[in-house]
């Protein structure tokens, strides 16, 4: 067997393992990855065993070595830009949506609102609106008016905290990345 | 670091593929310290003379203050 055909085999049994753990979650077979994950990796063991030409030697464990070092040291540059970013976008008070209301008595005697969400920008500068809603009788809202109260909060809000999730997840990712890193560092600086 | 593995292998007549099943490495590997673009590690480099029964010397110089930092040296 050609290496080639080695790497096609994994590629092959890993899909296969991870739909049959899927399927099996989603069926309630949990009897399915006992079975399939040991398989698997007697699969992957014999084909290796097949393979006729040197899979690996110490320049490619070297090369690897090396792109797996950069890999991780352009991750985490970029990993701590975008964090700061989402994050200030996110956290800074200047940069948060502002929601104001406005009330005003009608000629009827009921009461309308009519709700403003502003995006921040840059300090000294005019707040831009991003938009507004007129909600005629506020005391006795109907469906229609319900359901847009409910989305001009869900949609005007969304972008902010979408942010505040993805700073929170690529910090949980570096904070990750490093405490893997650190662990396996502890590791090789024991062993050499 | 300067190598004679083609000059070697070529009086022997032997061909980078069989070279490298004998030092069990990969082709590529040879291709890389033919062409000066990989230091082999100390290991591999014995390996070398004692298949071509020369000593290390004989096999791989060493040129100070001439290289750059290659493959399998610290940059």
């Amino acid at each position: 067997m050609k290496r080639i055909t080695y790497i096609l085999c994994i590629l092959l049994t890993s899909a296969l393992v991870a739909a049959m753990v899927g399927w099996s979650f989603a069926a309630g077979a949990l009897l399915v990855p006992v079975i399939a994950i040991p398989l698997g990796i007697l699969v992957i063991l014999a084909c290796r065993e097949q393979v006729a030409e040197i899979i690996s030697d110490e320049r490619t464990v070297r090369i690897r070595s090396k792109a797996a070092l950069k890999t991780i040291e352009v991750l985490l540059v970029l990993g701590v830009i975008g964090t700061v970013i989402f994050a200030s976008y996110a956290y800074s008070a200047p940069l948060a949506p502002t929601v104001t209301g406005k009330m005003t008595i009608n000629d009827d005697g009921t009461r309308s609102e009519t709700l403003t969400l502003s995006q921040g920008g840059i300090p000294g500068m005019p707040e831009e609106v991003v938009r507004t809603l007129t909600i005629r009788d506020v005391d006795s809202m109907n469906e229609t008016e319900a359901r847009a109260y409910g989305l001009f909060w869900q949609e005007g809000l969304r972008l902010y905290e979408e942010s505040a999730v993805i700073a929170r997840t690529l910090f949980c990712c570096l904070g990750a990345l490093l405490i893997t890193f650190g662990a396996f560092y502890l590791h090789y600086a024991g062993k050499y | 670091m300067k190598n004679r593995i083609r000059v070697l292998r070529a009086e022997r007549e032997m061909t980078q593929e069989e070279l490298a099943e004998l030092v069990g490495v990969t082709r590529n590997t040879i291709i890389s310290l033919e062409k000066g673009k990989y230091y082999p590690s100390l290991k591999l480099a014995y390996r070398i003379a004692d298949l071509f029964r020369v000593g290390i010397d004989d096999v791989f110089t060493y040129e100070r203050e001439k290289d750059g930092p290659g493959m399998g040296e610290d940059e």
